[in-house]
């Protein structure tokens, strides 16, 4: 996949919608900020990250001009004025200044309300929160049965895709910045946000509403692709587990159903089938283990089955106490699930 | 009281008259709270019960319209009541009952200058705005 | 028509002549006059110290305990601060920064930033408006104590790991199904403190309104009176509506309603336009008595009259109304209607004016004065650069789509610190430095307090600067730790690094504060030169507030009545004397503030600290669900405040009307809506009504939000013993309001009887809305769960409405309620006519809308 590597940036240029010393420097600075709302990606991100840098030009004028009358009446020139500039100053500060720009800004404000919620082109993909990982579902258009992953979305560059959010105990909030804004999702009703992304690349999203001990490690990778990529990917993501073969995995797909990891988690095309915890069917094809809790490494899934608990406070995944050796075969066993 | 007695009626009477006063200060804004809690109420059963909302929008501009004009014409009331053009004073900081006749005048003026404000923005998404989406 | 208690009309000159005011006092009878008041109003020693009610006692208690939890939540905020120094740091556990940050945020708001406004107001308010006291002492020092008891519980559990952590906002389904009292804690150690806050803005309206001095027009207020009339009415409306959400949400925790469960019928959101509804007013009634301050010094430092006192009041008052449709700013995520979001949107913007008038009358102040700098000024200016930046981002975020992407992340922490800092941290020290002197009668320092300043003010935008952008790359809040290599570790770091100097700044100010100062000088009585009345105070102290209560007609009375301060010393206006021993205020009208009765004050007294104690323990024992020992409590609770009502007030006078001086004989005793007890009333009744308007809300709310509300075939409540209710509340209400009418024409013994029947009548009417729904099952879903508490909240007004009828059958009985001196059943009548709507809106609830909807 081109787009792997999570932790590294993809994109490292400078904007070039907004020159000046403090943007630019920003920017670059910006450079490996997957997760930065001032690094538009998508079509909403893009909007109100233009509303933004306006918004912040104005207010640094309006902020000198006030705080430097106050700075100059009372320490530069502490004497009295004409009352004149005193009424002057309080109706045209008060009441005109300010009706102008809140006028201007309301309007361009809602013009842009309804964006995030406009109907999408065909794909639409079902979030579920759950504490602290997201139960993704694909329903390409016309589709009778999803298509089931988990914490990870790809999207296909260029076309809006809505994503129909929902939460299985609490609440929680579904967020890629580089993409847009972010939407609740609520146990019990349902919430819509569509995605317009136009950048390939891979995005940082997490969990925006607090929602119990590991609210801080509930994110995932959001992966945006040429349509064609998307559709090869996702023909590959609906087919069955192809579980690799050398010797470490095969004792390691053994362990995972004898150590009753099937009660939990689903593998397509073998006897696990568990619904509580994540859908592990591809789960060497995705960027990050643990809902963004750590990069799909051998090394990384390894540390987060022996470290379960400690990774992620009060997560319902028991730490296994298992061999080094075990521990080993089995990080073998699901890197390997492409 | 001894000196400038004057008698219960008139006394009763002024009393009113303030008290009118007092509660036109919160007239206006009291507009805006009511223009407020309709429009978001009505678009709020609107939306969860899939009436209207095309027709319910108009009605709420006209309800606007209506909402402006009172507070329009409370503010000229209000004004009438500050009577800065024969006073001059725009201060009203004497201690006559006059001057705090004119003070709340003035206070209610200014709040429907607020309130206009107030139910115009809230009256954009009306405009602005099309369906529950 | 009202027949006339016979009492007597005020009697004499009013206003007074200059002739009159120009007569001097003899000496001999001013010194007596000064002896009498001392003894009156002196303040009790040693251990009784704690049974002292006056205003600057209570005042001072309230400030020290408002800023010691502070401090404590302050440090909380250190130890977030340190945890978040650096990626993935093990500091402190996710489960204690959940704790942590949740008590930073509830103990800022709830245990210093609202009680900091009552404290400040009980201290200073009789000071401004020449008042000796607030008119219910021993009200303020029972919701002092209900403050400590409840603080101390509510900040202690953190010591013991059980505090709440699920966030100062509470939201359920996460804050319902947590384990642990922690959720308790919070919602019955809030609720009590809510209360008490609740109480304290009665009475601070109450104050404002009727014990301004002779002559202080409306138009002549103190501009902190305004904003203390304007919050207190906020306070008014903003609270219930969250006191009515815990009362659903400890139902649902203790018996397992589901008003907030979805798989039940209920719905999380109800909770979180409830908790906005208060929490967004809650926002301005923090600032505007802050900014209330900045409002007394500038035209201090300025030297002149404020410039725009009707712009300011506009300020207030529009801000105050506009607050209250904000609300939804806090869901704007929450994918609510994009028309609603845009209502919420535009309001959030058009609030903007009325602050940006604020800032901009100062500026106008300043230019139109000749600036004379001072350190409380200091501290100002500080704010409001500080503050017009909250504001700027304020601005931001009221457009909703920019909140789409900065919601719930640090650029909101940034954004409201930004206005607390500079819309209350700020001006209140600025206010600590101008009013110490009023305070204590000393100054405090110069050199410290520029450090105080420049140590605050550069820690806070070290700290809380960077975080916008933070918050923009995307950094959300709540998080107990975070991945490396996101760009956000040295900013993290710099935060951390600004809030060790923050702490450093407060540490100097807290120490100035605090350090013995009894070697300094005497300060001069008006230190400031400013102009408004509480400069007018006695150095070195007197307990009695002011020795004789001016007649004023001036904004700036010390700038424009010259001759003032020598005769309020010597004793020349109104009530300066205490020839009954008693403690006296003056009560004056409404609007142009004419005096119209003489209102004796309560003093020391340790019933206030059992009824706070017992109050305590019935909202604390539930907290481990012991319902017994909280019964107790409750009821002893009870026993204390009528054995305290009984015996202070509406007290029968040894005589009907005194002299009050400058010729002026005045009533001592009021019933009806010329007592101050009877405004009390109406306004907690105002109070009340909203949190019972608020279930109300709830019920229709169901109804929108759910389609299937009733269920279908659901059970229904028993119509005809709705109508019965509704019948037995109509005759409660009649009786009540017949006995007072009738006892009034002097028919006692008939007054008995419809006191009698009252009580009766009121028990068989809520027995009877009770029995409506007892055959529901409030477990089962969400339906029967709202009904029944309607019906509970009515049951359980009822039962008050008992005890008061009861009482004034009882003081019918014994010579405390008479044909003329008839307070106490004017205050029942009052309640009677609150309880009576809200029962008949319930009735009609329960027994229509099943049919209706």
């Amino acid at each position: 996949m081109a787009v792997k590597n999570f932790g590294q940036g993809t994109r490292c240029r400078p904007s070039r919608r907004h020159i000046g010393t403090l943007v630019s420097l920003l920017s670059v600075a910006g450079c490996g900020l997957h997760q930065s709302a001032l690094n538009p990606a998508g079509r909403d991100a893009t909007s109100i990250s233009t509303l933004f840098w306006v918004m912040l030009a104005g207010a640094v004028v309006l902020w000198l001009l006030v705080n430097g009358a106050f700075f100059y009446m009372s320490r530069v020139r502490p004497g009295q004025f004409d009352q004149r500039y005193a009424r002057h100053i309080l109706i045209g500060g008060g009441i005109v200044l300010p009706v102008v720009v809140l006028t201007t800004l309301l309007v361009w404000g809602l013009s842009i309300l309804p964006d995030p919620r406009r109907p999408g082109d065909g794909l639409v993909v079902r979030i579920t929160g759950e504490q602290w990982w997201w139960r993704v579902e694909y329903w390409p258009e016309g589709a009778e049965d999803p298509i089931l992953s988990a914490n990870e979305l790809r999207l296909p560059a260029g076309e809006r895709t809505e994503i129909r959010l929902t939460s299985a105990r609490v609440i929680h909030s579904f967020w890629v910045p580089a993409l847009g804004g972010k939407m609740d999702m609520f146990p019990g009703r349902e919430t819509m946000i569509s995605l317009a992304p136009e950048k390939p690349g891979s995005y940082r999203g997490q969990c925006a509403e607090f929602c119990g001990a590991s609210h801080a490690w509930m994110a995932f990778s959001a992966v945006v692709m040429d349509p064609g990529a998307f559709d090869t990917w996702l023909a590959a993501e609906a087919a069955d587990a192809t579980p690799p073969q050398d010797e470490a995995a095969v004792r390691g797909a053994d362990l995972f159903l004898s150590e009753g990891c099937g009660a939990c988690h689903t593998i397509r095309g073998t006897d696990a089938a568990g619904l509580v915890g994540p859908d592990l069917t591809h789960v060497g094809s995705r960027q990050t283990i643990g809902a963004g809790r750590l990069p799909a490494t051998l090394d990384d899934i390894r540390l987060w089955l022996d470290h379960t608990e400690a990774l992620k406070p009060e997560v319902k995944m028991p730490t296994y106490d298992l061999s080094p050796t075990e521990l080993d075969d089995l990080a073998q066993y699901l890197e390997g699930l492409k | 009281m001894a000196e400038r007695q004057p008698t219960r009626d008139e006394d009763k009477r002024e009393f009113a008259e303030e008290q009118a006063s007092l509660f036109r200060i919160t007239l206006a804004p009291l507009v805006w709270a009511i223009h407020f809690v309709v429009c978001y109420g009505l678009v709020a059963v609107t939306c969860a019960k899939e009436w209207d909302i095309v027709a319910v929008r108009t009605g709420l501009l006209i309800f606007s319209a209506c909402a402006l004009a009172g507070i329009g014409w409370v503010g000229f009331a209000a004004w009438k009541q500050w009577n800065v053009a024969e006073t001059g004073d725009f201060v009203n900081r004497g201690g006559r009952a006059e001057d705090r006749h004119h003070f709340l005048g003035h206070a209610a003026f200014l709040l429907s200058v607020i309130s206009v404000v107030g139910v115009v923005f809230v009256s954009l998404p009306l405009i602005m705005i099309g369906g529950c989406q | 028509m009202t027949h006339p208690s016979g009492l007597p009309e005020p009697e004499g000159p009013y206003p007074p002549t200059d002739e009159m005011l120009a007569e001097p006092v003899p000496r001999d009878v001013q010194e007596a006059q000064a002896r009498r008041l001392r003894a009156a109003w002196e303040t009790p020693k040693g251990w009784r110290y704690i049974t002292a009610v006056n205003n600057t006692e209570v005042g001072k208690w309230y400030c020290l305990t408002a800023l010691v939890f502070m401090l404590l939540a302050g440090v909380m905020a250190l130890i977030i601060r340190l945890q978040l120094a650096v990626p993935e740091n093990d500091f402190v556990s996710a489960d204690r920064f959940n704790q942590l940050f949740t008590m930073h945020g509830s103990a800022m708001m709830f245990l210093f930033a609202v009680p900091m406004f009552e404290a400040v107001s009980i201290l200073l308010l009789p000071g401004m408006l020449g008042a000796r006291d607030m008119p219910f002492p021993r009200l303020s020092a029972f919701g002092y104590w209900c403050f400590l008891i409840g603080g101390i519980f509510v900040i202690g559990s953190i010591f013991f790991d059980a505090a709440p952590r699920a966030g100062w906002f509470m939201y359920p389904p996460l804050a319902t199904e947590d384990e642990g009292p922690g959720s308790d804690i919070w919602l019955l150690g809030l609720s009590f403190i809510e209360v008490a806050s609740i109480a304290a803005a009665v009475e601070l309206i109450v104050g404002t309104l009727k014990c301004r001095p002779p002559g202080m027009r409306v138009n002549l207020m103190p501009l902190y009176a305004w904003y203390v009339l304007v919050v207190g009415g906020m306070i008014l409306f903003a609270f219930p509506p969250l006191i009515a959400g815990d009362f659903l949400f400890e139902l649902e925790r203790s018996f397992d309603w589901p008003f907030f469960d979805p798989t039940r019928g209920g719905d999380p959101m109800l909770w979180q336009h409830l908790f906005w509804i208060f929490g967004h007013p809650e926002v301005y009634i923090i600032f505007l008595p802050s900014i209330a301050i900045a409002a007394m010094v500038i035209p201090t430092v300025a030297r002149r009259p404020i410039y725009g006192y009707s712009w300011i009041v506009l300020s207030a008052v529009g801000t105050g109304f506009l607050s209250f449709g904000l609300w939804v700013h806090h869901m704007f995520t929450t994918g609510l209607p994009s028309i609603s979001l845009g209502f919420f949107s535009a309001a959030s913007e058009a609030v903007v004016i009325p602050t940006g008038i604020q800032i901009f009358a100062f500026l106008a102040t300043l230019m139109a004065g000749r600036v004379k700098m001072t350190l409380p000024m200091l501290w100002i200016s500080g704010a409001l650069a500080i503050f017009t930046m909250g504001g700027l981002t304020g601005v931001m975020l009221a457009l909703a789509p920019f909140d789409f992407q900065a919601h719930d992340t640090y650029f909101i922490v940034a954004h409201l610190h930004y206005t607390l800092f500079g819309g209350m941290v700020f001006p209140v020290i600025a206010g600590v430095y101008y009013f110490f002197p009023f305070i204590q009668k000393r100054m405090m320092s110069e050199r410290l307090g520029k450090w105080a300043f420049w140590l605050t003010f550069s820690g806070f935008n070290l700290c809380f600067l960077p975080m916008h952008l933070t918050g923009l790359w995307g950094m959300p809040r709540r998080v107990y730790t975070y991945p490396t290599g996101l760009g956000w570790d040295w900013l993290n770091l710099i935060s951390t690094v600004g809030a060790f100097i923050i702490a450093a700044g407060f540490a100097a100010f807290v120490w100035d504060l605090i350090r013995p100062k009894h070697r300094q000088s005497q300060i001069p009585r008006n230190p400031w030169e400013a102009g408004t009345l509480e400069w007018t105070h006695d150095v070195p102290e007197e307990s009695w507030g002011v020795r004789s209560i001016p007649h004023v007609t001036t904004r700036y009375p010390l700038w424009d009545q010259p001759d003032m301060q020598a005769r309020i010393d010597a004793g020349r206006y109104y009530l300066p004397d205490a020839k009954e021993g008693k403690r006296e205020t003056l009560v004056t009208s409404v609007i142009d503030a004419e005096p119209v009765q003489v209102q004796r004050v309560t003093g020391p007294t340790w019933i206030t600290l059992w009824a706070a104690f017992f109050t305590g323990g019935a909202f604390i024992f539930p907290t481990f669900h012991w319902y017994p020992p909280a019964i107790v409590s409750g009821a002893l609770a009870i026993c204390c405040i009528i054995w305290w009502l009984w015996t202070a007030t509406a007290q029968v006078p040894e005589a009907d009307s005194k002299d009050a001086g400058l010729g002026l004989r005045l009533p001592t005793y009021a019933a009806g809506p010329a007592s101050v007890g009877w405004w009390a009333m109406w306004i907690t009744m105002l109070g009340d009504a909203t949190a019972f308007a608020s279930l109300v809300f709830g019920f229709f709310f169901y109804w929108t939000a759910s389609p299937d509300f009733p269920p279908e075939g659901a059970l229904h409540p028993d119509a005809g013993l709705v109508a019965l209710a509704a019948l037995g509340f109509a005759v409660t209400w009649s009786s009540t309001v017949g006995a007072r009418w009738l006892n009034r024409r002097g028919q006692v013994g008939a007054a008995r009887a419809g006191l009698i029947l009252a009580p009766l009548a009121a028990a068989g009417a809520a027995a009877a809305l009770v029995g409506s729904v007892m055959h529901l099952d409030p477990e089962s879903h969400v339906y029967p769960a709202i009904l029944w508490a309607l019906a509970i909240w009515v049951a359980v007004h009822s039962g008050a409405g008992i005890i008061m009828q009861l009482y004034c059958l009882a003081g019918s009985l014994f010579g405390k309620l008479t044909p003329r001196y008839d307070a106490d059943i004017w205050n029942v009548s009052l309640f009677w006519h609150f309880v009576t709507i809200s029962a008949l809106v319930t009735c009609a609830v329960v027994g229509l809308m099943p049919g209706a909807l």
